[in-house]
C-alpha cells in the first residue's frame, strides 16, 4: 500500500470548509478524516492534563463530538483557527470533566456514538529491544531515564533525589533520550 | 498547516519537558496549539508517551539492571510489587536467592561516600567479570541501592557473585567495599 502523498491530501482548514460548507451531517467523508486525524492529538491533551487512558478517552469523544456539531452549525468563522477552536474546547471540556458535568450524554444523544472513531491504538514498541537498548546506556542516563518514566517525574524533584540539579537532570535526560531512541530506531549502533 | 508537513517541528527535550509539565505556562499553551495544530508533532509525542508507557513497564517488570535510591524503592512497595531487599554491610555478605513471587530484588550496599567523586561498581561471578562505570550516587546517603534484572538471577545457577565499589579519581581508584552475595537457586527452580 502506497503513502498518501502530502502535497495532495487536502488541509485540516479545507476539511473543516468542507463540513461547514455542506447541509448537516451531509458530508461525512470530511468529518470522519478530521476526526481521525484530530482525536489522536485530543487523547494526547486529556493524557497529559486527565492522567487515565479512560479520562483521555471521554475527552477525546467529547471534544470530537463538540467540534462537529460547532462546524456544522457554522460556528468556525476562520477555519485556518481550527486547532485554536479545538485547543478552547479542550481546555473547556478538561473543566468540564474535573466537575463531573454531564454534557456527554446529551451529545451523545444527538450524535451518536458513531460519529467518533475508536482511539488508535498507541505505537508498539518491541520491549526487549527497549530493554537491551536500556542496558546499553550509561550507567546515569539509564537511572535517571528509568526513575523519571516509572513516575513522569520532573527535573526537579528527581535532582532532590539523586542530589543533582534540575539542570543536570535535564541534560542526562536529553542525552539519555537521544541515544535510546537511536538504538530502538537503529539509527546508532 | 499541512497534513503531514511540519516546517519547524517541536524539540524532542521541549515535548518531553512538556509532558513531564515541566514548561511554563505560556511554553505549555505554545506547544498544545502546536501540537494540535500538526501531524509531525502530535506523532512525535505520540511516541514520546510509548516510550515513557514502555520504560514504565519494563521498569515494573524488572527488566533491567538499574541503580536506584531508597525513595524509588518505597515507590515500588506502594504500587504493590514483592519487593525482595537485601541489605549488605559495608565488606559483609548476604544469602540471597530469589522466590517465584518476588518482582523486584534490591541490594543495598552501604559504604562511606562522601568525598568521593566517582563510583564504579565491579561484578565477579565465576570467570565472568563485568565493571559499571561512574554509577549515580548520593554522597550523603551512605549506601548504593541497585535493582537486577531479575530473568537473570531466576536462572543463575547456586553460587557466590561479588561486587566491589571503587572509588575512581585522578586515574587511581581504591576500593571503598566488597560484598559477597551467597546466591542459591530458589527450591521451586532447582530441578529445571
Amino acid at each position: 500500500m502506497s503513502l498518501p502523498d502530502p502535497e495532495t491530501l487536502p488541509d485540516d482548514a479545507a476539511l473543516a470548509r468542507r463540513v461547514g460548507r455542506a447541509a448537516p451531517g451531509h458530508d461525512r467523508e470530511a468529518e470522519a478524516e478530521l476526526c481521525r486525524r484530530l482525536a489522536p492529538r485530543v487523547r494526547l491533551y486529556g493524557l497529559r492534563h486527565l492522567g487515565g487512558d479512560a479520562a483521555a478517552a471521554d475527552l477525546m469523544q467529547q471534544v470530537m463530538l463538540l467540534m462537529i456539531e460547532r462546524l456544522r452549525a457554522g460556528a468556525l468563522r476562520e477555519p485556518e483557527r481550527l486547532a485554536s477552536f479545538v485547543f478552547g474546547m479542550c481546555r473547556m471540556v478538561v473543566l468540564d470533566l474535573r466537575r463531573g458535568h454531564a454534557r456527554r450524554e446529551r451529545l451523545l444523544e444527538t450524535y451518536g456514538e458513531t460519529l467518533v472513531p475508536e482511539a488508535a491504538p498507541p505505537p508498539s514498541l518491541d520491549r526487549d529491544r527497549l530493554a537491551h537498548c536500556l542496558e546499553r546506556l550509561p550507567e546515569r542516563e539509564r537511572t535517571v531515564l528509568m526513575l523519571t518514566f516509572y513516575d513522569d517525574m520532573p527535573a526537579d524533584v528527581l535532582g532532590r533525589e539523586l542530589d543533582l540539579s534540575p539542570t543536570n537532570v535535564r541534560v542526562i535526560r536529553h542525552r539519555g533520550l537521544a541515544r535510546l531512541r537511536g538504538c530502538i530506531t537503529g539509527e546508532s549502533r | 498547516m499541512n497534513a503531514l508537513f511540519c516546517p519547524s517541528p517541536l524539540e524532542w527535550h521541549t515535548l518531553l519537558e512538556y509532558w513531564l509539565g515541566e514548561l511554563d505556562p505560556a511554553s505549555e499553551v505554545r506547544t498544545e496549539e502546536h501540537y494540535l495544530d500538526c501531524a509531525t508533532c502530535s506523532g512525535r509525542l505520540e511516541q514520546l508517551t510509548a516510550l515513557a508507557r514502555e520504560v514504565h513497564a519494563v521498569t515494573r517488570e524488572s527488566g533491567v539492571t538499574v541503580i536506584v535510591n531508597d525513595q524509588f524503592v518505597r515507590r515500588l512497595t506502594e504500587d504493590g510489587l514483592h519487593v525482595r531487599e537485601y541489605r549488605v554491610p559495608l565488606n559483609g555478605s548476604v544469602n540471597c536467592t530469589v522466590a517465584p513471587e518476588d518482582d523486584v530484588v534490591v541490594a543495598r550496599l552501604e559504604v562511606p561516600l562522601k568525598e568521593v567523586k566517582r563510583v564504579d561498581m565491579v561484578y565477579t561471578a565465576g570467570q565472568h567479570e563485568m565493571r559499571q562505570e561512574d554509577i549515580p550516587f548520593i554522597p550523603d546517603s551512605g549506601a548504593v541501592v541497585f535493582s537486577s534484572r531479575i530473568d537473570a538471577l531466576r536462572t543463575l545457577p547456586s553460587s557466590a557473585v561479588r561486587v566491589r565499589l571503587l572509588s575512581v579519581d585522578n586515574g587511581s581508584e581504591r576500593t571503598l567495599g566488597e560484598y559477597t552475595f551467597n546466591h542459591t537457586r530458589h527450591a521451586s527452580r532447582g530441578s529445571e
